[in-house]
């Protein structure tokens, strides 16, 4: 048995034994529904309806009922596609990265953020495949075999690094969750006690029984997955971001991308977990094992990371002067006075300057300003990717082919939607999956738990 | 049960083949001695249906197959698959039957092209063509290079398109309903031998068989044209004695001072000018003429011009009095502003130096104006070398005849009028008097194409052919007869007009015969009128004379004072108006041409409208919005002229003179709803035709031609005072192009002046310091100077990420050089590009939203006063100044730039597309496979020249483009080129460099056996050029003329520094302006 040292604030809180874990997180799903959820769930899926309804029209008519043109071909499709897959980024760092660094806070919040991960990544993965002209043909991306002759996809294109990327991270990220939720499954199973929902968690957890050995398979299966998403966390953005970096659009065409898109998905993941954690444990009466404890940690890396997208913007705009090269020079100068400033500007007050409020402590750990503050860093993280995209190509090269984009009524209907759809999958899931990691919870509750700091103390 | 039946299948066991059997009662034939012999390797093979393979009977009595069972359910699952199978592959686009021909004609091989000469004439531009047909149908037409002379525009290669309007009349028609000819014969042929005066009203006829039979018809005939050029004719007459409009020969002109006349554009007959003036515009050659224009609005010519001033139409006559004051120190220079001043003596010092080979034109159809010009040009000695007073032919209509026509009408005075070729009803000065007189007419007939403004108006239509079905002869000089063939049968019921001439005058000839008769005694050599020299005559396009034109007599102008002081004392308002025609789109005969609608203007880009052309300083005191976006829309404003007011958008336009505006001609056709084609009509942003308060469709623009004064019998397209009111609404303008300067980026555009041009040209590519190469530094050494430094760099070729393309010397390369010294913009190229590749049209909204498709445009960049340089003496900042880069000069320097797919070596486009496209073909073409494309995009954001384009929609079927796309017209689909896919939704699409004509003349040169020949395929665009600014060839064929060019040290890449390797040259612009005016 691991000791932790008193002093560290404890990470259960209330007087808590296992069995009150187990009911804490088991209870909700046994339970009724809440008219709050069922409020939440009606809003969230009639935002998903209009959402697939505008997708359905966009495909029934052709991308032209998007807001692109000749000189901005990419827009919000490709705008919300980065920042969903950013957002996703949290779950696994979370989960992989913190697991190996044994960060032990990472047990309350690791569940909902692994499935907000992959939530995300399915709205993400939504973008690509709608914004192109020929959806229908969309499976030509993955290298078949054809009927076409030697037709073969073009492995110089960062478009198709992508689809590599995205799929990997998104399979990994999912196998990587169920084998999560299989002991909790099989928790819930036991404690079902209609018989349909006892044979749908038994189908769920894979006749999981607790024995040693499964437990023991569980945590070797965790670690080599840990092992396996710890690069994808790395890879995955660093990829995204090469759509743009190996391309010779001025704005796009930078080095630097790799690593200053892997700190902004982290940093508008985490951003997006606190938004969505501060809302489940006050609906679901978690505030005993989601406290202002992870709160402060999460804000934490919000400020590291936010720190170094601020280093990396300000590191482009000064590579832009230096490089003396005229094309790149003007975009930059453009970004931040051009027709798209108010956008610019947007990104550096929502990324830059406003999570460095977290550097004191009493906003760090208020609950409303990190709610607050969630939500307009993921506002700041959206703006920086229509900034990147935008206004780097709405006057590029050539000022003949110089133009503007107006988004259009479907444009904000499908982001809208995809929000609606998020929503609706993550509430499905507060309501029918263990929101916390329950049997991982139950292995710091002797070295971290509250009650049992209390009794150290005592002795 | 049904499960018993399954061993059916296996129940033949006999080693018998059955065929033994039945030959045993019979005789033996033997295939072979084995046979007879029977021998045991007969009996094997015998066995076997097919040897070498398992027959059938061991395959059934195969032991092994007792052991696997196919079940009924298994047959199931295949039978459903294979079905299942078959109806998904069967899901492939709809079947189409088309049926061959029973006796194919001999000329006709489907899938070959063929090209007949013809003449086009529309009263407005005269020049001899090719018509390439396919299948019998016209769908392209290009000059006639070999025979012929002038060159085709814009607006003559897109006319293909009228011919397949559906708004043509399908047969006559009396009273606005359906009749037959035999009816109008009748009708029309008592009407003429009727009583009282019958007059034929035309615009300047130019065929002979056709003046032959209005000469047989005993009818009256008035001419007038729609652009009228009679105090030319007049001013010729007074001054030369010869009622003639000028011939202008740039060829031999070294300076050329224009007032107001757009002769690259409109003015005159622009076909064979640019193409002339062009010939003296060759650095390289040394011949560089120099160019002033004075003019109000901005306009093609101008842009092109090496000096431009800008002066009101008031200013006009006091430009040529100025002129001839300091050319000839006769008569009283009037009172212009200093800079124009300067520029007058400038140009009069051009044009003394350069003595008969000067020449002044002014486009002011005054003839006051057009006398003072002859006195200039008859000081200079340049009548008889730079123009001529010879031509009594062209432009031989007359403002004062219709007027007259019109008063006659009025008074009831005119019994029967036949109008053909014209369209008075809208374009003649007093068309509201005109319509209003017809009415006071017993018999009007129209012979119309469409049910147009005047059509409308008479009793009797009988509508004429397109001029690609009709049989025609032309005239306009004395030495040729230039021959219109048909080049397909009628479409509709339609007779040409000189043929129901001759019906109603009792003659039944017909008009093929009649045309062939005329000409009969026109050779002047014995015996050359046979069938085959009538043939060669067709086939070539033109009947050669012995005859010469009558030469003008001496200058007999009695002198020029009266007309200099009249001319002096002309004053304007505080706005003065001019009325101008579009490069693109004429006087009015080509509204409903959505080709030419969407071709953007050349100077202000704008796309399907008219609109208002005001200076910027007038724009920002009247508070107009000065930068028309795609979200921001342009100010209107009401213009008054006379007590008539329109509401018009107003285009901010560089160049325009303070104090003025210009207004195209040519618009608002169709006003109540006459049926002249549907691209005439404005359409909203679902695509669906907008309707005024009348319940009309609303045109396209508006109408200017009531604002045409007419003065001394002559037609003034300048009104001297007009009120200008802001109206605080606002219209949206669709154009192509937003952004006016190119923002000092010279490795886009490379200009020189020609005195530098001529001190450095011999300096090697790369070296001269107009055209320098682009190098980036590096570290290391590379002068040896012993230190790292600035100075040590290497061209951009040096530094390169990927593999070459095995081109350079391998086969063909195709590329291209583009000239912008001699590239005018006048958009031939863009219209033939459009036309031979089957761009889609997409109309006014889309092209708001830069959605246009254009796989070719001309950008046109107006130079800035401002720079960073000029920013860092001034302390302004960088911010700053680039603010100040984006706005245009008040009168600045232009730039004309085609711009297509560069062909890059390197193609950024092709490394992005992740399934490969978009490739390199390996004579260096950048191809793009439509049907492997899935829409991505990342190749349009990632192409640095911005010519990609994205099928947004479906433009053959969605029904926002059922308005105006030709290929949603079941009637107009037949122009499109059956060479060109016609591209799906969703699929990305850009220049081809006509890669189906590459591979048509590359099957040729295989059959011939040869090499390809230089010059035997050319892009659409080269051919269309009108200057020879394109050249197109094989890079890799040292003899190549695109070759030479491109090695030249004027030579450059777009965006070099990229180093994305283009197979598009482009040659740095040189202008003929002093060096420190550059």
């Amino acid at each position: 048995m691991q000791k932790e040292a008193a002093i560290r604030e404890p990470l259960i809180l209330g007087d808590k034994s296992y069995k009150d874990i187990t009911d804490d997180v088991v209870g909700p799903i046994q339970g009724a529904a809440p008219i709050g959820w069922k409020i939440m769930i009606t809003i969230s899926s009639i935002i998903a309806v209009y959402g697939v309804g505008s997708i359905l029209y966009l495909l029934g008519t052709g991308i032209g009922v998007w807001g692109l043109n000749k000189t901005v071909g990419w827009a919000w499709d490709i705008t919300n596609f980065v920042w969903w897959v950013g957002i996703g980024h949290a779950g696994t760092l979370i989960s992989a990265v913190l697991l190996l660094f044994r960060q032990k806070w990472r047990m309350a919040i690791n569940r909902s953020a692994e499935a907000m991960t992959i939530f995300a990544v399915i709205m993400a993965a939504i973008f690509p495949g709608i914004h192109m002209g020929r959806i229908w043909v969309s499976y030509w991306v993955l290298p078949l075999p054809n009927q076409f002759g030697s037709l073969w996809v073009n492995f110089n294109s960062p478009l198709l690094w992508d689809v590599f990327a995205i799929s990997t991270y998104f399979s990994v990220s999912l196998v990587f969750w169920y084998i999560g939720l299989i002991p909790d499954f099989a928790t819930i199973r036991d404690r079902m006690t209609k018989p349909f929902a006892k044979k749908v968690y038994g189908i769920l957890s894979f006749g999981w029984s607790g024995r040693a050995k499964h437990w023991n398979r569980f945590e070797e299966v965790s670690l080599v997955l840990a092992g396996i998403a710890t690069p994808l966390v790395f890879s995955v953005h660093s990829i995204v971001s090469m759509d743009f970096a190996t391309s010779v659009v001025p704005g796009w065409h930078t080095t630097i991308f790799p690593p200053y898109f892997v700190s902004g998905a982290v940093f508008s993941g985490f951003a997006m977990v606190q938004t969505l954690l501060l809302i489940m444990r006050k609906g679901m009466n978690l505030e005993n094992y989601i406290h202002v404890k992870h709160v402060e940690y999460m804000n934490i890396v919000i400020i590291v990371t936010g720190s170094i997208v601020g280093v990396a913007y300000l590191t482009e705009l000064f590579i832009s002067w230096y490089s003396g090269v005229e094309y790149e020079s003007y975009a930059f100068i453009n970004r931040f006075s051009g027709p798209y400033s108010w956008s610019y500007w947007m990104m550096m007050t929502c990324n830059v300057i406003s999570p460095q409020l977290f550097w004191f402590k009493k906003i760090r750990r208020s609950l409303i300003a990190t709610f607050i503050l969630s939500i307009v860093v993921n506002i700041g993280m959206w703006f920086e990717r229509y900034v990147i995209i935008v206004t780097s190509i709405h006057r590029d090269y050539d000022p003949s082919s110089w133009g503007e984009f107006h988004p259009t009524s479907v444009d904000v209907g499908i982001f809208i939607g995809t929000l609606g759809i998020f929503f609706t999958l993550f509430l499905a899931f507060a309501r029918f999956f263990p929101v916390l990691a329950l049997n991982e919870l139950k292995t710091i509750l002797k070295s971290s738990g509250e009650n049992f700091k209390k009794k150290q103390a005592n002795h | 049960m049904g499960m018993r039946q399954v061993p059916l299948l296996r129940r033949t066991k006999s080693r018998t083949p059955y065929r033994n059997s039945l030959m045993a009662n019979t005789k033996r034939y033997w295939s072979g001695l084995d046979e007879l012999h029977e021998t045991e390797a007969f009996k094997t093979i015998q066995e076997q249906e097919f040897p070498g393979a398992q027959s059938v009977d061991e395959f059934l009595t195969d032991e092994r197959l007792e052991s696997t069972h196919t079940g009924r359910r298994d047959f199931l699952k295949f039978m459903g698959f294979s079905l299942t199978a078959a109806t998904l592959a069967a899901c492939e686009t709809p079947v189409v039957k088309s049926i061959p021909y029973t006796n194919k004609p001999s000329e006709v091989t489907p899938g070959v092209a063929n090209h007949y000469a013809s003449t086009y004439y529309d009263g407005q531009d005269f020049v001899n063509v090719l018509v390439k047909t396919r299948e019998g149908r016209p769908i392209f037409i290009k000059s006639n290079s070999q025979t012929g002379v002038g060159r085709v525009n814009a607006r003559v290669n897109a006319s293909v398109l009228s011919l397949y309007d559906g708004a043509r009349l399908t047969g006559p028609m009396i009273g606005g309903s359906a009749s037959d000819w035999a009816t109008v014969d009748q009708q029309v042929s008592a009407a003429m031998q009727g009583a009282g005066r019958k007059v034929l009203l035309t615009n300047t006829v130019l065929s002979p068989s056709l003046k032959r039979a209005i000469a047989a018809s005993g009818m009256e005939h008035v001419q007038y044209d729609a652009i009228d050029y009679s105090a030319f004719v007049q001013a010729s007459e007074a001054d030369f004695g010869m009622k003639a409009f000028p011939s202008f020969k740039f060829e031999e002109a070294s300076a050329v001072v224009t007032i107001g006349a757009d002769f690259l554009g409109t003015f005159g007959d622009s076909v064979y000018y640019a193409e002339n003036w062009a010939k003296n515009r060759n650095p390289e050659a040394g011949k560089m003429s120099r160019l002033h224009a004075f003019e109000t609005n901005m306009s093609l010519t101008g842009s092109n011009a090496d000096y431009r001033a800008m002066v009101k139409p008031s200013e006009h006559g006091k430009v040529a009095t100025a002129l001839l004051k300091a050319v000839t120190g006769q008569g009283q220079a009037g009172t212009l502003s200093e800079g124009v001043q300067a520029a007058v003596a400038r140009a009069a010092a051009d044009l003394k130096q350069a003595g008969a080979n000067g020449l002044v034109l002014a486009a002011s159809n005054d003839v006051d104006v057009q006398r003072v010009v002859n006195a200039i040009n008859n000081a200079l000695g340049a009548v008889g070398t730079t123009v001529k007073y010879e031509n009594v032919r062209l432009f031989q209509g007359s403002t004062a005849a219709i007027t007259a026509l019109t008063a006659d009408m009025k008074a009831g005075n005119v019994e029967t009028l036949v109008i053909a070729d014209c369209n008075p009803a809208y374009d003649a000065p007093n068309a509201a008097g005109f319509t209003a007189a017809l009415a006071q007419v017993k018999t009007t007939v129209s012979t119309a194409m469409f049910a147009d403004e005047t059509a409308s108006n008479c009793n009797i239509i009988a509508p004429t052919h397109h001029w690609l079905e009709s049989w025609g002869d032309l005239q306009i000089e004395a030495s040729r007869i230039d021959l219109v063939q048909p080049t397909i049968s009628p479409l509709h019921a339609t007779r040409g007009w000189g043929e129901s001439l001759l019906a109603w005058s009792g003659n039944a000839t017909d008009w093929y015969t009649y045309v062939r008769q005329t000409h009969a005694a026109g050779y002047t050599a014995d015996a050359m009128y046979t069938d085959s020299d009538w043939n060669k005559a067709v086939h070539n396009g033109f009947i050669g004379l012995d005859a010469a034109e009558a030469p003008a007599s001496a200058y007999q102008g009695n002198g020029t004072a009266d007309a200099v002081t009249r001319l002096n004392s002309r004053t304007g308002g505080a706005f003065e108006l001019a009325l101008y025609q579009k490069t693109t789109m004429g006087a009015g005969q080509h509204t409903a041409n959505p080709m030419l609608q969407e071709t953007p203007d050349p100077l202000t880009k704008v796309t399907w409208d008219n609109y208002v052309t005001m200076s910027h300083e007038d724009v920002d005191s009247m508070g107009l919005n000065g930068f028309i976006g795609q979200e921001k829309p342009a100010s209107t404003v009401n213009v008054t002229v006379g007590g008539t007011t329109m509401e018009l958008p107003v285009f901010p336009m560089p160049g325009q003179a303070p104090g003025t505006i210009g207004i195209a001609l040519g618009y608002g056709r169709g006003a109540n709803g006459e049926n002249i084609g549907k691209a005439a009509f404005q359409t909203g942003e679902n695509g669906s035709f907008l309707t005024n308060a009348e319940g009309n469709l609303v045109p396209v623009g508006q109408n200017a031609y009531p604002w045409v004064n007419t003065t001394n019998g002559a037609s003034d397209y300048h009104q001297y005072d007009v009120s200008v009111a802001a109206t605080g609404n606002t219209y949206a303008l669709a154009c192509t192009q937003i952004q006016n300067t190119f923002m000092g980026r010279d490795s886009i555009v490379k200009e020189t002046n020609f005195a530098s041009f001529f001190a450095e040209r011999g300096a090697a590519k790369g070296e001269a310091s107009w055209n320098k190469v682009v190098k980036l530094a590096v570290h290391e050494d590379v002068n040896n100077d012993g230190t790292i430094n600035a100075q040590d760099a290497k061209p951009t070729e040096a530094f390169d990420l990927w593999h070459e393309h095995a081109v350079e010397n391998v086969g063909h390369r195709w590329g291209m050089t583009i000239d912008l010294t001699t590239c005018t913009g006048c958009s031939a190229c863009v219209t033939a590009c459009h036309i031979e590749n089957n761009v889609p049209v997409v109309g006014k909204d889309e092209v708001r939203r830069h959605r246009d498709m254009h796989w070719m445009r001309i950008d046109r960049f107006f130079a800035s006063d401002y720079s960073l340089e000029r920013g860092e003496e001034e302390g302004v900042g960088v911010i700053s100044s680039y603010r100040k880069m984006e706005d245009a000069s008040a009168n600045p320097q232009t730039v004309h730039m085609p711009m297509m797919c560069q062909h890059c070596n390197h193609a950024p486009c092709e490394t992005v597309c992740p399934v490969a496209a978009t490739t390199h073909s390996n004579e260096g073409l950048n191809q793009m496979t439509y049907n492997r494309c899935i829409g991505t995009r990342y190749c349009a954001n990632n192409c640095p020249y911005k010519v990609r384009r994205f099928n947004w929609f479906n433009y053959p079927g969605y029904k926002k483009f059922a308005n105006f796309n030709p290929a949603q017209d079941s009637l107009m689909r037949m122009v499109l080129n059956p060479d060109v896919t016609v591209r799906s939704r969703g699929v990305m699409e850009k220049c081809s460099m006509c890669v189906q004509r590459l591979q048509a003349g590359k099957l040729e040169a295989k059959k011939a056996g040869a090499p390809l020949e230089d010059g035997s395929v050319v892009t659409a665009c080269a051919e269309a050029c009108p200057t020879h600014a394109i050249t197109f060839g094989d890079l890799n064929d040292t003899n190549s003329a695109a070759r030479a060019t491109s090695e030249t040290n004027r030579a450059y890449h777009a965006l070099e520094e990229i180093g994305v390797k283009p197979n598009i040259f482009y040659m740095t612009k040189v202008r003929n302006v002093e060096p420190t005016q550059a």
